[in-house]
Protein backbone atom coordinates (compact mmCIF):
# COMPACT_ATOMS: atom_id res chain seq x y z
CA UNK A 1 0.00 0.00 0.00
CA UNK A 2 1.19 3.52 -0.83
CA UNK A 3 -0.40 6.90 -0.21
CA UNK A 4 -2.24 8.19 -3.26
CA UNK A 5 -2.53 11.88 -4.07
CA UNK A 6 -5.53 13.28 -5.91
CA UNK A 7 -3.66 16.43 -6.98
CA UNK A 8 -2.41 15.14 -10.36
CA UNK A 9 -5.91 13.93 -11.24
CA UNK A 10 -7.73 17.20 -10.56
CA UNK A 11 -7.02 18.86 -13.90
CA UNK A 12 -6.12 22.21 -12.33
CA UNK A 13 -3.86 23.72 -9.70
CA UNK A 14 -5.09 24.87 -6.32
CA UNK A 15 -5.20 28.62 -5.71
CA UNK A 16 -2.02 29.77 -3.95
CA UNK A 17 -2.04 30.68 -0.27
CA UNK A 18 -1.76 34.37 0.59
CA UNK A 19 0.27 36.05 3.31
CA UNK A 20 -1.95 38.00 5.71
CA UNK A 21 -1.29 41.77 5.58
CA UNK A 22 -0.53 41.81 9.30
CA UNK A 23 2.12 39.12 9.14
CA UNK A 24 5.34 41.09 8.43
CA UNK A 25 8.53 39.77 9.96
CA UNK A 26 11.11 37.01 9.79
CA UNK A 27 10.15 33.48 8.80
CA UNK A 28 10.62 30.49 11.03
CA UNK A 29 9.48 27.57 8.91
CA UNK A 30 9.01 24.39 10.87
CA UNK A 31 7.21 21.94 8.61
CA UNK A 32 9.41 19.14 7.28
CA UNK A 33 10.08 19.54 3.58
CA UNK A 34 8.80 16.07 2.79
CA UNK A 35 5.33 17.12 3.99
CA UNK A 36 5.49 20.15 1.73
CA UNK A 37 6.61 18.00 -1.20
CA UNK A 38 3.59 15.79 -0.55
CA UNK A 39 1.38 18.90 -0.58
CA UNK A 40 2.51 20.49 -3.81
CA UNK A 41 4.00 17.77 -5.97
CA UNK A 42 2.24 16.30 -8.99
CA UNK A 43 3.40 12.82 -7.94
CA UNK A 44 0.44 10.47 -7.50
CA UNK A 45 1.86 7.62 -5.38
CA UNK A 46 4.07 8.05 -2.31
CA UNK A 47 5.89 5.27 -0.49
CA UNK A 48 4.91 4.94 3.16
CA UNK A 49 8.13 4.98 5.24
CA UNK A 50 8.67 1.61 6.91
CA UNK A 51 8.50 2.96 10.51
CA UNK A 52 5.07 4.44 9.71
CA UNK A 53 3.93 1.29 7.88
CA UNK A 54 5.01 -0.75 10.91
CA UNK A 55 2.72 1.36 13.12
CA UNK A 56 -0.11 1.10 10.57
CA UNK A 57 0.12 -2.69 10.76
CA UNK A 58 -1.00 -2.50 14.40
CA UNK A 59 -4.51 -1.54 13.28
CA UNK A 60 -4.72 -1.60 9.46
CA UNK A 61 -6.40 -2.69 7.31
CA UNK A 62 -9.46 -1.45 9.14
CA UNK A 63 -12.73 -3.36 8.76
CA UNK A 64 -15.30 -2.77 6.03
CA UNK A 65 -18.62 -4.59 6.09
CA UNK A 66 -22.13 -4.41 4.76
CA UNK A 67 -24.19 -2.98 7.62
CA UNK A 68 -27.31 -5.08 7.10
CA UNK A 69 -28.62 -4.54 10.63
CA UNK A 70 -28.31 -0.77 10.20
CA UNK A 71 -30.02 -1.07 6.81
CA UNK A 72 -32.98 -2.79 8.46
CA UNK A 73 -33.06 -0.27 11.32
CA UNK A 74 -33.38 2.69 8.96
CA UNK A 75 -35.37 1.05 6.17
CA UNK A 76 -32.62 1.30 3.55
CA UNK A 77 -33.50 0.59 -0.05
CA UNK A 78 -29.90 -0.01 -1.12
CA UNK A 79 -26.89 -1.59 0.61
CA UNK A 80 -24.87 0.43 3.11
CA UNK A 81 -21.18 -0.42 3.45
CA UNK A 82 -19.29 0.88 6.46
CA UNK A 83 -15.57 1.53 6.75
CA UNK A 84 -14.69 1.79 10.43
CA UNK A 85 -11.68 3.82 11.58
CA UNK A 86 -12.31 3.79 15.33
CA UNK A 87 -10.36 0.66 16.19
CA UNK A 88 -7.07 2.17 17.28
CA UNK A 89 -5.91 3.78 20.52
CA UNK A 90 -6.90 7.26 19.35
CA UNK A 91 -10.35 6.00 18.44
CA UNK A 92 -10.35 7.69 15.04
CA UNK A 93 -8.84 8.02 11.59
CA UNK A 94 -6.60 10.83 12.84
CA UNK A 95 -3.85 8.38 13.75
CA UNK A 96 -3.20 7.75 10.05
CA UNK A 97 -1.66 11.19 9.58
CA UNK A 98 -0.47 11.71 13.15
CA UNK A 99 1.95 8.81 12.78
CA UNK A 100 3.23 10.08 9.46
CA UNK A 101 3.66 13.62 10.72
CA UNK A 102 5.38 12.59 13.95
CA UNK A 103 7.79 10.46 11.93
CA UNK A 104 8.71 13.30 9.57
CA UNK A 105 9.00 15.90 12.35
CA UNK A 106 11.19 13.59 14.43
CA UNK A 107 13.41 12.99 11.40
CA UNK A 108 13.66 16.76 10.89
CA UNK A 109 15.04 17.25 14.40
CA UNK A 110 11.92 18.49 16.18
CA UNK A 111 11.65 17.40 19.82
CA UNK A 112 8.13 18.52 20.78
CA UNK A 113 4.92 18.71 18.75
CA UNK A 114 2.21 21.17 19.71
CA UNK A 115 -1.33 21.19 18.43
CA UNK A 116 -4.91 22.28 18.91
CA UNK A 117 -7.78 19.84 19.04
CA UNK A 118 -11.55 20.11 19.07
CA UNK A 119 -13.16 16.82 19.99
CA UNK A 120 -9.83 15.48 21.22
CA UNK A 121 -9.46 12.82 18.57
CA UNK A 122 -6.60 14.61 16.85
CA UNK A 123 -4.92 15.44 20.14
CA UNK A 124 -5.14 11.82 21.22
CA UNK A 125 -3.82 10.63 17.88
CA UNK A 126 -0.88 13.03 18.04
CA UNK A 127 -0.15 12.04 21.64
CA UNK A 128 -0.06 8.39 20.55
CA UNK A 129 2.12 9.16 17.53
CA UNK A 130 4.55 11.20 19.63
CA UNK A 131 4.76 8.29 22.06
CA UNK A 132 5.53 5.98 19.15
CA UNK A 133 8.32 8.19 17.79
CA UNK A 134 9.80 9.51 21.05
CA UNK A 135 8.57 13.10 20.87
CA UNK A 136 7.09 15.32 23.60
CA UNK A 137 3.54 16.46 22.93
CA UNK A 138 1.50 19.48 24.07
CA UNK A 139 -2.19 19.74 23.25
CA UNK A 140 -4.54 22.73 23.49
CA UNK A 141 -8.07 21.33 23.54
CA UNK A 142 -11.25 23.38 23.14
CA UNK A 143 -12.16 24.02 26.77
CA UNK A 144 -15.84 23.19 26.57
CA UNK A 145 -15.05 19.98 24.79
CA UNK A 146 -12.49 18.94 27.40
CA UNK A 147 -15.01 19.70 30.12
CA UNK A 148 -17.60 17.49 28.42
CA UNK A 149 -15.10 14.74 27.66
CA UNK A 150 -12.59 14.63 30.50
CA UNK A 151 -11.43 11.12 29.61
CA UNK A 152 -10.04 12.46 26.33
CA UNK A 153 -7.67 14.47 28.53
CA UNK A 154 -6.93 11.38 30.61
CA UNK A 155 -6.08 9.36 27.53
CA UNK A 156 -3.77 12.03 26.14
CA UNK A 157 -2.01 12.37 29.49
CA UNK A 158 -1.72 8.59 29.72
CA UNK A 159 0.14 8.74 26.42
CA UNK A 160 2.51 11.33 27.88
CA UNK A 161 1.02 14.57 26.53
CA UNK A 162 0.62 17.88 28.36
CA UNK A 163 -3.03 18.92 27.94
CA UNK A 164 -4.34 22.47 28.30
CA UNK A 165 -7.97 23.60 28.13
CA UNK A 166 -8.27 26.44 25.63
CA UNK A 167 -8.41 29.37 26.38
CA UNK A 168 -5.50 28.33 28.57
CA UNK A 169 -4.10 31.52 30.06
CA UNK A 170 -0.70 30.54 28.65
CA UNK A 171 -0.84 32.57 25.44
CA UNK A 172 -1.55 36.12 24.37
CA UNK A 173 -4.15 35.02 21.85
CA UNK A 174 -5.93 32.98 24.51
CA UNK A 175 -5.91 35.91 26.92
CA UNK A 176 -7.56 38.14 24.33
CA UNK A 177 -10.73 36.09 24.59
CA UNK A 178 -12.38 35.18 21.33
CA UNK A 179 -14.49 32.33 22.56
CA UNK A 180 -14.20 28.64 22.64
CA UNK A 181 -13.43 27.25 19.26
CA UNK A 182 -11.00 25.08 17.42
CA UNK A 183 -9.54 28.13 15.65
CA UNK A 184 -8.59 29.58 19.04
CA UNK A 185 -7.11 26.30 20.29
CA UNK A 186 -5.05 26.12 17.11
CA UNK A 187 -4.04 29.75 17.54
CA UNK A 188 -2.80 29.05 21.04
CA UNK A 189 -0.86 26.05 19.81
CA UNK A 190 0.75 28.12 17.05
CA UNK A 191 1.82 30.79 19.52
CA UNK A 192 3.05 28.29 22.12
CA UNK A 193 5.07 26.37 19.54
CA UNK A 194 6.79 29.53 18.33
CA UNK A 195 7.87 30.41 21.86
CA UNK A 196 10.01 27.34 22.52
CA UNK A 197 13.13 25.85 20.95
CA UNK A 198 12.71 22.43 19.38
CA UNK A 199 8.93 22.81 19.25
CA UNK A 200 6.79 22.69 16.14
CA UNK A 201 3.11 23.20 15.58
CA UNK A 202 1.39 20.54 13.55
CA UNK A 203 -2.16 20.18 12.35
CA UNK A 204 -4.48 17.31 11.75
CA UNK A 205 -6.96 17.84 9.03
CA UNK A 206 -6.95 20.43 6.34
CA UNK A 207 -3.50 20.32 4.82
CA UNK A 208 -2.94 18.41 1.61
CA UNK A 209 -0.42 16.12 3.26
CA UNK A 210 -2.94 15.12 5.97
CA UNK A 211 -5.47 14.22 3.30
CA UNK A 212 -2.79 12.30 1.41
CA UNK A 213 -1.98 10.20 4.48
CA UNK A 214 -5.68 9.43 4.92
CA UNK A 215 -5.83 7.96 1.41
CA UNK A 216 -5.14 4.56 2.95
CA UNK A 217 -8.81 4.52 4.02
CA UNK A 218 -10.29 4.81 0.54
CA UNK A 219 -7.68 2.63 -1.12
CA UNK A 220 -8.34 -0.17 1.35
CA UNK A 221 -12.08 0.31 0.83
CA UNK A 222 -11.72 -0.06 -2.95
CA UNK A 223 -9.87 -3.35 -2.46
CA UNK A 224 -12.32 -4.60 0.16
CA UNK A 225 -15.39 -3.74 -1.93
CA UNK A 226 -13.82 -5.48 -4.89
CA UNK A 227 -13.22 -8.60 -2.78
CA UNK A 228 -16.88 -8.53 -1.77
CA UNK A 229 -17.92 -7.98 -5.39
CA UNK A 230 -19.78 -4.90 -4.18
CA UNK A 231 -20.35 -1.61 -5.96
CA UNK A 232 -21.17 1.82 -4.58
CA UNK A 233 -22.36 4.96 -6.30
CA UNK A 234 -22.12 7.29 -3.31
CA UNK A 235 -19.24 7.69 -0.85
CA UNK A 236 -19.92 9.66 2.31
CA UNK A 237 -17.77 11.07 5.11
CA UNK A 238 -18.21 13.82 7.66
CA UNK A 239 -16.30 17.07 7.23
CA UNK A 240 -14.68 19.24 9.85
CA UNK A 241 -11.83 20.45 7.68
CA UNK A 242 -12.01 17.32 5.58
CA UNK A 243 -9.37 14.68 6.22
CA UNK A 244 -11.57 11.64 6.82
CA UNK A 245 -13.86 12.60 3.96
CA UNK A 246 -10.83 13.15 1.75
CA UNK A 247 -9.39 9.85 2.90
CA UNK A 248 -12.46 7.76 2.14
CA UNK A 249 -13.65 9.65 -0.93
CA UNK A 250 -10.74 10.95 -3.00
CA UNK A 251 -9.30 7.55 -3.98
CA UNK A 252 -12.70 7.01 -5.67
CA UNK A 253 -12.44 10.31 -7.55
CA UNK A 254 -12.63 10.00 -11.28
CA UNK A 255 -12.00 13.07 -13.42
CA UNK A 256 -14.24 11.71 -16.19
CA UNK A 257 -17.39 11.89 -14.06
CA UNK A 258 -17.69 8.10 -14.06
CA UNK A 259 -16.96 7.64 -10.37
CA UNK A 260 -19.37 7.63 -7.45
CA UNK A 261 -20.84 10.80 -5.98
CA UNK A 262 -18.54 12.03 -3.23
CA UNK A 263 -20.82 13.46 -0.55
CA UNK A 264 -19.44 15.54 2.32
CA UNK A 265 -21.62 15.59 5.43
CA UNK A 266 -21.05 18.72 7.46
CA UNK A 267 -22.64 20.10 10.61
CA UNK A 268 -25.52 22.52 10.13
CA UNK A 269 -23.86 24.67 12.79
CA UNK A 270 -20.77 25.08 10.55
CA UNK A 271 -22.20 24.81 7.03
CA UNK A 272 -19.21 26.07 5.05
CA UNK A 273 -19.65 23.82 2.02
CA UNK A 274 -23.39 24.33 1.75
CA UNK A 275 -23.81 27.93 2.90
CA UNK A 276 -20.34 29.43 3.07
CA UNK A 277 -18.46 31.55 0.55
CA UNK A 278 -15.38 30.58 -1.48
CA UNK A 279 -12.89 33.10 -0.24
CA UNK A 280 -9.48 33.66 1.29
CA UNK A 281 -9.70 33.25 5.04
CA UNK A 282 -7.49 32.62 8.03
CA UNK A 283 -6.88 29.10 9.27
CA UNK A 284 -6.31 30.04 12.91
CA UNK A 285 -7.12 32.76 15.40
CA UNK A 286 -3.61 34.29 15.49
CA UNK A 287 -4.02 35.58 11.96
CA UNK A 288 -0.35 34.98 11.24
CA UNK A 289 -0.64 31.77 9.23
CA UNK A 290 -1.26 31.85 5.50
CA UNK A 291 -4.70 32.71 4.20
CA UNK A 292 -6.11 29.83 2.22
CA UNK A 293 -8.75 29.65 -0.49
CA UNK A 294 -11.58 27.85 1.24
CA UNK A 295 -15.30 27.56 1.60
CA UNK A 296 -15.82 29.38 4.86
CA UNK A 297 -18.47 30.80 7.13
CA UNK A 298 -15.84 33.28 8.34
CA UNK A 299 -13.01 32.76 10.81
CA UNK A 300 -14.60 35.53 12.88
CA UNK A 301 -17.91 33.72 13.07
CA UNK A 302 -18.68 32.58 16.60
CA UNK A 303 -19.55 28.90 16.23
CA UNK A 304 -22.22 27.67 18.64
CA UNK A 305 -21.29 24.87 21.02
CA UNK A 306 -22.20 21.40 19.84
CA UNK A 307 -21.33 17.80 20.55
CA UNK A 308 -19.44 17.50 17.28
CA UNK A 309 -16.40 19.51 18.26
CA UNK A 310 -14.42 17.91 15.45
CA UNK A 311 -16.71 19.61 12.94
CA UNK A 312 -16.58 23.01 14.64
CA UNK A 313 -14.22 24.62 12.18
CA UNK A 314 -15.12 27.61 10.06
CA UNK A 315 -13.56 26.42 6.80
CA UNK A 316 -13.08 23.38 4.62
CA UNK A 317 -9.67 22.21 3.43
CA UNK A 318 -8.43 24.13 0.40
CA UNK A 319 -8.29 20.92 -1.62
CA UNK A 320 -11.89 19.99 -0.89
CA UNK A 321 -12.98 23.59 -1.34
CA UNK A 322 -11.48 23.72 -4.83
CA UNK A 323 -13.17 20.43 -5.69
CA UNK A 324 -16.48 21.74 -4.36
CA UNK A 325 -16.03 24.89 -6.42
CA UNK A 326 -15.55 22.72 -9.50
CA UNK A 327 -18.54 20.53 -8.75
CA UNK A 328 -16.32 17.50 -8.09
CA UNK A 329 -17.73 16.86 -4.64
CA UNK A 330 -21.22 17.30 -3.24
CA UNK A 331 -22.20 18.43 0.25
CA UNK A 332 -25.07 18.24 2.68
CA UNK A 333 -25.59 19.73 6.15
CA UNK A 334 -26.85 17.65 9.06
CA UNK A 335 -28.15 18.79 12.45
CA UNK A 336 -26.67 17.27 15.58
CA UNK A 337 -29.99 15.69 16.62
CA UNK A 338 -30.26 13.82 13.34
CA UNK A 339 -26.57 12.88 13.62
CA UNK A 340 -26.95 11.43 17.09
CA UNK A 341 -30.21 9.68 16.16
CA UNK A 342 -28.33 8.01 13.33
CA UNK A 343 -25.56 7.19 15.78
CA UNK A 344 -28.08 5.62 18.15
CA UNK A 345 -29.55 3.54 15.33
CA UNK A 346 -26.07 2.41 14.34
CA UNK A 347 -25.09 1.52 17.91
CA UNK A 348 -28.28 -0.46 18.44
CA UNK A 349 -27.94 -2.35 15.18
CA UNK A 350 -24.23 -2.70 14.40
CA UNK A 351 -23.14 -2.64 18.08
CA UNK A 352 -20.58 0.12 17.58
CA UNK A 353 -21.04 3.55 19.13
CA UNK A 354 -20.03 6.08 16.50
CA UNK A 355 -18.55 9.46 17.32
CA UNK A 356 -21.08 12.29 16.98
CA UNK A 357 -19.04 13.53 14.03
CA UNK A 358 -19.42 10.17 12.31
CA UNK A 359 -23.13 10.34 13.13
CA UNK A 360 -23.36 13.14 10.57
CA UNK A 361 -22.06 10.81 7.88
CA UNK A 362 -24.44 8.07 8.97
CA UNK A 363 -27.39 10.47 8.96
CA UNK A 364 -26.48 11.63 5.47
CA UNK A 365 -26.18 8.01 4.36
CA UNK A 366 -29.55 7.19 5.89
CA UNK A 367 -31.12 10.06 3.95
CA UNK A 368 -29.60 8.84 0.70
CA UNK A 369 -30.47 5.16 1.05
CA UNK A 370 -34.05 5.81 2.16
CA UNK A 371 -34.74 8.35 -0.57
CA UNK A 372 -35.25 11.23 1.87
CA UNK A 373 -32.39 13.14 0.25
CA UNK A 374 -33.92 14.26 -3.01
CA UNK A 375 -30.61 15.59 -4.35
CA UNK A 376 -28.45 12.53 -3.79
CA UNK A 377 -29.48 8.99 -4.65
CA UNK A 378 -27.77 5.69 -4.11
CA UNK A 379 -28.67 3.06 -6.67
CA UNK A 380 -26.19 0.23 -6.16
CA UNK A 381 -24.85 1.00 -2.73
CA UNK A 382 -23.49 3.64 -0.38
CA UNK A 383 -20.13 3.58 1.37
CA UNK A 384 -19.89 5.57 4.58
CA UNK A 385 -16.85 6.21 6.73
CA UNK A 386 -17.42 5.87 10.46
CA UNK A 387 -14.36 7.88 11.31
CA UNK A 388 -14.28 7.23 15.02
CA UNK A 389 -15.96 5.72 18.05
CA UNK A 390 -18.12 7.64 20.48
CA UNK A 391 -17.22 5.87 23.69
CA UNK A 392 -15.85 9.12 25.09
CA UNK A 393 -18.88 11.08 23.84
CA UNK A 394 -21.53 9.40 25.92
CA UNK A 395 -22.66 12.67 27.51
CA UNK A 396 -23.96 13.63 24.08
CA UNK A 397 -25.92 10.40 23.78
CA UNK A 398 -27.22 10.91 27.34
CA UNK A 399 -28.61 14.27 26.25
CA UNK A 400 -30.21 12.66 23.22
CA UNK A 401 -31.86 9.98 25.35
CA UNK A 402 -33.07 12.62 27.79
CA UNK A 403 -34.63 14.63 24.96
CA UNK A 404 -32.40 17.58 25.76
CA UNK A 405 -30.56 17.84 22.47
CA UNK A 406 -31.26 20.81 20.25
CA UNK A 407 -30.06 21.78 16.79
CA UNK A 408 -28.00 24.92 16.54
CA UNK A 409 -28.07 25.95 12.91
CA UNK A 410 -25.75 28.73 11.81
CA UNK A 411 -27.20 32.23 11.94
CA UNK A 412 -27.37 33.46 8.30
CA UNK A 413 -26.95 37.12 9.24
CA UNK A 414 -23.92 36.38 11.40
CA UNK A 415 -22.37 34.31 8.61
CA UNK A 416 -22.96 37.12 6.13
CA UNK A 417 -21.33 39.56 8.50
CA UNK A 418 -18.35 37.28 9.14
CA UNK A 419 -17.72 36.74 5.44
CA UNK A 420 -18.55 40.18 4.05
CA UNK A 421 -15.00 41.50 4.06
CA UNK A 422 -13.30 38.36 2.78
CA UNK A 423 -11.62 38.39 -0.62
CA UNK A 424 -13.44 36.01 -2.95
CA UNK A 425 -11.29 33.52 -4.83
CA UNK A 426 -10.59 34.39 -8.43
CA UNK A 427 -12.52 32.05 -10.68
CA UNK A 428 -9.71 31.83 -13.23
CA UNK A 429 -7.92 28.84 -11.78
CA UNK A 430 -4.97 27.53 -13.77
CA UNK A 431 -5.93 24.76 -16.15
CA UNK A 432 -3.58 21.80 -16.50
CA UNK A 433 -3.35 19.93 -19.77
CA UNK B 1 33.34 33.27 -14.37
CA UNK B 2 34.49 30.17 -12.45
CA UNK B 3 32.13 27.19 -12.05
CA UNK B 4 31.68 28.14 -8.41
CA UNK B 5 30.77 31.70 -9.30
CA UNK B 6 28.41 30.44 -11.98
CA UNK B 7 26.68 28.11 -9.53
CA UNK B 8 26.35 30.90 -6.97
CA UNK B 9 24.84 33.20 -9.60
CA UNK B 10 22.46 30.46 -10.69
CA UNK B 11 21.25 29.90 -7.11
CA UNK B 12 20.98 33.62 -6.45
CA UNK B 13 18.90 34.17 -9.60
CA UNK B 14 16.68 31.17 -8.93
CA UNK B 15 16.00 32.27 -5.35
CA UNK B 16 15.10 35.80 -6.42
CA UNK B 17 12.87 34.65 -9.27
CA UNK B 18 10.95 32.41 -6.90
CA UNK B 19 10.57 34.95 -4.07
CA UNK B 20 9.21 37.41 -6.65
CA UNK B 21 6.77 34.80 -7.94
CA UNK B 22 5.69 33.87 -4.41
CA UNK B 23 5.10 37.57 -3.68
CA UNK B 24 3.14 37.94 -6.93
CA UNK B 25 5.59 40.56 -8.22
CA UNK B 26 6.91 40.87 -11.74
CA UNK B 27 10.46 41.84 -10.78
CA UNK B 28 13.67 40.68 -12.40
CA UNK B 29 16.22 39.06 -10.07
CA UNK B 30 18.59 42.02 -10.28
CA UNK B 31 15.83 44.31 -9.00
CA UNK B 32 15.70 42.47 -5.68
CA UNK B 33 18.49 43.40 -3.24
CA UNK B 34 20.14 40.59 -1.27
CA UNK B 35 19.21 42.38 1.95
CA UNK B 36 15.52 42.65 1.06
CA UNK B 37 13.31 41.20 3.85
CA UNK B 38 11.46 38.07 2.76
CA UNK B 39 8.33 39.26 4.50
CA UNK B 40 8.36 43.01 4.51
CA UNK B 41 7.12 45.96 2.51
CA UNK B 42 8.16 44.57 -0.90
CA UNK B 43 8.26 40.78 -0.65
CA UNK B 44 5.37 38.88 0.95
CA UNK B 45 6.39 35.34 1.75
CA UNK B 46 4.71 33.29 4.50
CA UNK B 47 6.22 30.32 6.28
CA UNK B 48 4.36 27.65 4.34
CA UNK B 49 4.82 29.51 1.08
CA UNK B 50 8.49 29.69 1.93
CA UNK B 51 8.66 25.92 2.17
CA UNK B 52 6.74 25.55 -1.07
CA UNK B 53 9.36 27.80 -2.64
CA UNK B 54 12.09 25.48 -1.42
CA UNK B 55 10.42 22.54 -3.08
CA UNK B 56 10.25 24.50 -6.34
CA UNK B 57 13.92 25.43 -5.90
CA UNK B 58 14.73 21.74 -5.57
CA UNK B 59 13.16 21.15 -8.97
CA UNK B 60 14.77 24.16 -10.56
CA UNK B 61 18.27 23.49 -9.23
CA UNK B 62 17.95 19.71 -9.35
CA UNK B 63 18.91 19.25 -5.71
CA UNK B 64 17.30 17.61 -2.71
CA UNK B 65 17.32 19.80 0.37
CA UNK B 66 17.53 17.94 3.69
CA UNK B 67 14.47 17.98 5.93
CA UNK B 68 16.37 19.25 8.96
CA UNK B 69 18.17 22.07 7.20
CA UNK B 70 15.55 24.61 8.17
CA UNK B 71 14.35 23.41 11.55
CA UNK B 72 14.94 26.01 14.23
CA UNK B 73 16.27 28.62 11.80
CA UNK B 74 14.94 32.11 11.28
CA UNK B 75 15.06 33.71 7.86
CA UNK B 76 15.02 37.49 7.55
CA UNK B 77 16.31 38.34 4.09
CA UNK B 78 16.76 36.98 0.60
CA UNK B 79 20.45 36.48 1.41
CA UNK B 80 19.54 34.20 4.33
CA UNK B 81 17.64 31.95 1.96
CA UNK B 82 20.30 32.05 -0.72
CA UNK B 83 22.92 31.14 1.85
CA UNK B 84 21.12 28.08 3.10
CA UNK B 85 20.43 26.82 -0.42
CA UNK B 86 24.10 27.32 -1.33
CA UNK B 87 25.09 25.25 1.69
CA UNK B 88 22.69 22.54 0.61
CA UNK B 89 24.22 22.40 -2.86
CA UNK B 90 27.71 22.22 -1.43
CA UNK B 91 28.83 25.82 -1.89
CA UNK B 92 29.96 28.31 0.73
CA UNK B 93 27.52 31.21 1.11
Amino acid sequence: MRWRSVLPRLGYELPPDLTPPSANGPLTPSVPLELIRQSVSAREYWDIPEPVAEQYRRYRPTPLWRATAFERAIGAEVPVYVKYEGGNISGSHKLNTALAQAYYYQRAGVRELVTGTGAGQWGTALAAACAAFGLSCTVFMVGGSLRDKPYRGSLMRLLGAQVHASPSGLTEIGNQGGGNSLALAIGEAVEYAKAGEGRAFCIGSGENYSILHQSVIGQEAIEQLSTMDAEVDTVIGCVGAGSNFGGIALPFFSCDDQGPTLLAAESSSTPKLTRGVYAYDLTDATGTGPMEAMYTIGSQYSIPASHSAGLRFHGAAKLLSAMRHRGQIAATAVGQRAALEAGRAFAGSELIVPAPESGHALAAAASVVTGRDAKHRGGRGVLVCVSGHGLLDLAAYDQLLAGQLTDLAADPEAVELATAALTRVDNTLVEVN
Amino acid sequence: MTPTQARRAEVNDAVKRIVALESRLSLAPHEIPDAEPLNGDLLKVNSLGFLGMLVRLEDELDVTLPDDLFTGRTFHTVADLTGVVLLAVGEQP
